[in-house]
């Protein structure tokens, strides 16, 4: 065998071995996709024949036999909303501020605070909101406590986005005479707000499920009116949820199932609207 | 008498211990072409980069001695720093377009020195533009993503951005290291023809173009200035033994 044909034969085995590999990578991917589909359609399809005009629009009635779920989803969408509100633009600014100054100690700091498990939050929110600022169980302590949560997430992620613009670009803009300033917030931060936004909605996308903080800060059991102020406590679609599976038996599992469609979809816009960011607009 | 407008004096500079540059002595001569060159690792960078303070931003970056820039020592506490950058302009060795519209990318730099009124930025960026050699190319496009450009004009871009707001010097960086055959012998007319207006460095460690375009010659060698001259001269007769080793391909 002459050298030319050696390598054709060791060529000939790495292609083989490339191509191995990628089959591998794809049977894993697609076992992953399944697995996860799955999920989403034992949780999502069943509870969608519950779905009607009266289950997005009544209060559970008879004991949780009949009626629906409008006040746990207001109270969802007023927590999410309100907290977004709260931590999005604070989350995006910390970020921006950790990962353009150097800041290492608050960046240590933000990270292990994003780590720390919801119930320490609900529990702070607690004792921080409800009781010493006399707050109690309202939707404000609630969203308060949901938007500290999410804070750290959301910074972290804004943080890793502004790392990954090549430092060039910012040498680029300092060689045209510009300040700190305006080289963040005129050229970096422009320059990749859609990607900002887009972390932040994913990063806040855990606020949504979450159960924890709100039956400590926010959510009650059973509402006999819908919540008239901020300080009202209200129903949320999760710790509805936990309340059902918790203290009903069979006869409100229906409504259990309901609910969890309804998270699911939740969840499932939060995110649309996440990624709409991401595309170009024409 | 030459008109000088940068003069580097016992100039040396560091990255935390380690020595970039030692004892630089060099003038630059106003409306000339003057290239610097060496193997990569000589400092040649390290002291373009000097010339308007961008190696600041540089972690344990230090200086001494001084760069007089008209007669005035840049490293000198008063200096504002931002003013001098908008005096002396820098284009680097990968195309640096902001993620942003072609036009917006020049409008950033007008922006900064504080030109507001939209008409007259609009003629600004027409002017750099057809000063770069970029303005028939992209005029009906001017709202398309400078990333979409290819890489030769997206150079120039960035030629464009650093002369609109009208420096006297242009620092080059290795500036068509990054480019195809073509797209180098645009960019290498391009600073030919703006060497009327402006003063120009460039680093480049590619012989031939210093040859084609440069006036003046430094060959720096491990962080010194071991040779300058005109270029015909140092090229024909290199008088140290590095720069004809470096010219005859023993190093590089």
């Amino acid at each position: 065998m002459n050298e030319s044909d050696a390598r054709k034969v060791k060529n000939s085995d790495s292609v083989n071995r490339g191509r191995r590999s990628k089959i591998t990578l794809r049977v894993i991917t697609y076992i992953f996709a399944a697995l996860i589909l799955t999920l989403f359609l034992f949780a999502l399809i069943p509870g969608m024949r519950y779905w009607s005009w009266d289950f997005f629009t009544q209060a559970p009635s008879n004991g949780m036999t009949s009626g629906g779920i409008f006040p746990a989803i207001l109270g969802s969408v007023l927590l999410t909303v309100l907290s977004l509100v709260i931590a999005i633009p604070l989350g995006i600014l910390l970020g921006i501020v950790l990962s353009e100054y150097n800041l290492e100690y608050i960046r240590f700091v933000v990270t292990i605070l994003s780590g720390i498990p919801s119930v320490v939050y609900g529990l702070f929110g607690l004792g921080l909101f409800c009781i010493t600022l006399g707050m109690r169980t309202s939707i404000l302590a609630g969203a308060l406590s949901l938007a500290l949560m999410v804070l750290p997430v959301i910074s972290s992620s804004v943080y890793e986005t502004m790392r990954a613009i090549p430092m060039e670009l910012r040498e680029a803009a300092y060689a045209l005479g510009a300040r700190k300033s305006e080289v963040i917030f005129e050229m970096l931060v422009p320059s990749v707000r859609r990607s900002i936004l887009t972390v932040s909605f994913v990063a806040a996308g855990r606020a949504i499920g979450e159960t924890a903080p709100l039956i400590l800060t926010a959510a009650v059991f059973y509402a006999t009116n819908l919540p008239n102020s901020l300080l009202s406590p209200v129903m949320t679609l999760p710790t509805h949820l936990y309340f059902l599976s918790a203290s009903y038996g069979e006869s409100a599992r229906w409504m259990a199932q309901g609910t969890t469609s309804v998270l699911i979809l939740f969840v499932i816009i939060v995110y649309t609207i996440a990624f709409a960011f991401r595309r170009e607009k024409k | 008498m030459i008109d000088v407008v940068i003069e580097v004096r016992n100039f040396n500079a560091y990255y935390g211990d380690k020595k970039a540059v030692k004892d630089a002595n060099l003038k630059i001569e106003k409306n000339k072409i003057t290239a610097i060159m060496g193997p990569s690792g000589c400092g040649k960078s390290t002291l373009l980069r000097s010339i308007n303070r961008i190696n600041d931003l540089v972690p344990e970056f230090k200086t001494e001695g001084e760069i007089l820039f008209h007669d005035r020592n840049i490293y000198d506490r008063e200096t504002d720093v931002y003013s001098l950058r908008r005096r002396i302009g820098m284009v680097f060795q990968r195309p640096t377009p902001f993620p942003m519209s072609i036009f917006d990318n020049i409008a950033y730099g007008l922006k900064l020195i504080g030109m507001t009124e939209k008409r007259e930025i609009k003629e600004r960026v027409r002017w750099s533009l057809e000063k770069a050699a970029l303005w028939e190319e992209v005029k009906d496009e001017l709202d398309k993503s400078a990333l979409k450009l290819s890489g030769g004009q997206q150079q120039r871009l960035c030629i464009a951005r650093a002369i609109a707001i009208e420096p006297e010097v242009i620092l080059f960086d290795e500036p068509t290291s990054a480019l195809d055959p073509v797209s180098t012998q645009k960019i290498e007319g391009l600073i030919e023809e703006l060497a009327e207006e402006f003063t120009i460095v460039i680093v480049t460690h590619n012989i031939g173009q210093a040859a084609r375009i440069s006036d003046y010659t430094l060959f720096m060698y491990q962080g010194e200035i071991v040779e300058q001259n005109e270029t015909t001269k140092i090229l024909r007769n290199p008088t140290h033994e590095v720069t004809q080793q470096y010219l005859s391909g023993k190093i590089g």
